[in-house]
């Protein structure tokens, strides 16, 4: 049921593309970031700006900021609060994750 | 902006209060941070026993869609994706919306909800690791599954009805475990003490709780807790519950990798070796709390009552605090269901009306009657002695509460 994707089921949502660290995704239009991205098997969204540890989703309501990220320039959006909508361009704030030097497992 | 009323939380209360309200007359605005309306019934779905049987479904997402519907209808204006980060006197409520700044209103009803406490174990911030709020609202709400293996640290109501609603979903739940046993957690969670918790869960179980674990494990209860000792775990559902072993930590170098498990003793003692268990997932499960940090800002008076899940603004029977002007309503008064928390926003609507010289669809102790009948009637029961709370605020509030 999971092998290829992390959705529980399939809707009739509308889709859109949106890229990751410059990584070309499918989500849904209006479904928060973090959904769309861990629906990809993406669970890393950021580094550690002082450990340099993964992270990525937690709380899922906003209030730990452990899954921000850069979004459309904007710096320390919440992802899991924050819609995604089609060619938007969401980055990792670390860039050494940007550049892909470090891998998500999915 | 310029209203009579402003609410901070979209949830359950907040907006059964903009509901009540705007339609006897009050103009009404409601802040909230999520981009969506509806607060924690988004990710509620579960049967409920008590309920008649064409109610017995509680579908969150249903109920939260109808009250936004409603409320929009009537005029209510619905900020989401909006932090309100300060409030000061009376009232101001400042926002992090890019265009308006501020709201001013005479009347400001705090319905925050709550959040989750942590569970810090080592290697509880790796990817995979989640609290079990989260995991509700991605199971149920966004439907993606939040790992392919999931353990769950923590066993209690919330985290029993969520690893029924992901087994529904098709999610393999490798089993739950007890929370650490450390002088840091406050060692509540032995497996006696955590069996004597779920003697609650068993009558008031949600869903299909009720008809597998409740069903025997009612009739069991009393040799459970005495012989916890002999007991390694029960299955509800297929999911193997671990009475009697608890987690240790977490490990993986990028993400989740695996869990390490230690059997404990009935009193929490550590018995024999620690096993290693690989997941990619792990939800963490270690209660609400009520959301005070807006209240604080009020310089409303603030009591600290275990019973109701910690600290809370100090308020009266019918939702008014030690601020003119400032009601409460929903989990910012103490960690209890959805059906409380509505029941709770109409009564704070009809207190609000009252104060403004306006009347309400029903009066203030007929809404006082409504949340009674709420509590005895909600399916999920978070903290177990939520009365004896209640008892306790209001004698606080008789002694301090005088305005």
């Amino acid at each position: 049921m999971l092998s290829n994707s992390y959705r529980l089921d399939q809707t009739e949502q509308k889709t859109i593309e949106f890229y990751f660290n410059h990584e070309k995704l499918i989500g849904y239009d209006g479904e928060p970031i973090a959904a769309s991205l861990l629906a990809n098997g993406i669970k890393t969204i950021r580094t550690c700006e002082i450990t340099g540890e993964n992270r990525g989703i937690f709380c899922g309501i906003g209030h730990c900021y452990e899954c921000r990220a850069e979004v459309d320039g904007v710096p320390n959006v919440r992802t899991c609060l924050t819609p995604n909508r089609e060619g938007i361009e969401v980055f990792s704030s670390n860039p050494s994750l940007n550049k892909g030097e470090l891998e998500n497992e999915s | 902006m310029k209203v009579d009323v402003a609410i901070i939380g979209a949830g359950p209360s907040g907006l059964t209060a903009a509901i009540e309200m705007i339609e006897n007359g009050l103009t009404v605005a409601v802040i909230d941070e999520y981009y969506r309306p509806g607060g924690r019934l988004l990710g509620q779905h579960y049967e409920d026993p008590k309920a008649a049987p064409d109610q017995r479904v509680w579908n969150g997402k249903n109920i939260a869609d109808q009250l936004e519907k409603k409320a929009r209808g009537l005029g209510v204006h619905i900020f989401t994706n909006v932090t309100a980060w300060s409030v000061s006197e009376k009232w101001k409520i400042h926002l992090s919306h890019p265009k308006i700044n501020m709201i001013v209103s005479k009347v400001l009803l705090l319905a925050t909800g709550s959040a989750e406490k942590a569970l810090p174990i080592p290697g509880w911030t790796l990817p995979g690791g989640i609290s079990i709020g989260a995991a509700q609202t991605f199971t149920n709400l966004h439907r993606v599954a939040v790992g392919e293996k999931v353990l769950i640290a923590g066993i209690d109501p919330l985290s029993l009805s969520v690893m029924i609603e992901m087994k529904n979903a098709g999610i393999d739940v490798a089993g739950m475990v007890l929370p650490p046993i450390s002088p840091a957690s406050g060692n509540h969670h032995t497996p006696v003490q955590t069996v004597a918790r779920l003697k609650d869960v068993a009558g008031l179980a949600p869903n299909s709780f009720i008809r597998t674990f409740g069903k025997y494990a009612l009739a069991w209860f009393p040799r459970l807790i005495a012989h916890a000792l002999r007991f390694n775990f029960l299955k509800v559902n297929g999911v193997p519950i671990h009475l009697r072993k608890s987690i240790v930590r977490i490990e993986g170098s990028e993400q989740v990798e695996a869990v390490i498990l230690q059997s404990v003793s009935a009193d929490g003692k550590p018995v024999g070796q620690a096993e290693r268990m690989e997941v990619d997932a792990v939800c963490l499960s270690a209660g609400l709390y009520p959301l005070v940090d807006l209240a604080e800002t009020t310089g409303c008076t603030l009591v600290d009552i275990p019973e109701l899940g910690g600290v809370i603004p100090l308020h009266g029977p019918d939702m008014t605090t030690t601020i003119n002007g400032l009601f409460v309503a929903g989990n910012i008064t103490g960690i209890e269901g959805a059906k409380v928390a509505i029941a709770q926003g109409q009564l704070a609507a009809v207190s609000i009306l009252k104060s403004l010289g306006k009347n309400g669809s029903i009066t203030v102790q007929e809404a006082k009657m409504e949340m009674e009948k709420a509590r005895i009637q909600s399916p999920l029961r978070f903290l177990p002695n939520i009365d004896e709370g209640r008892t306790k605020l209001n004698k606080l509030w008789e002694k301090e509460g005088v305005i």
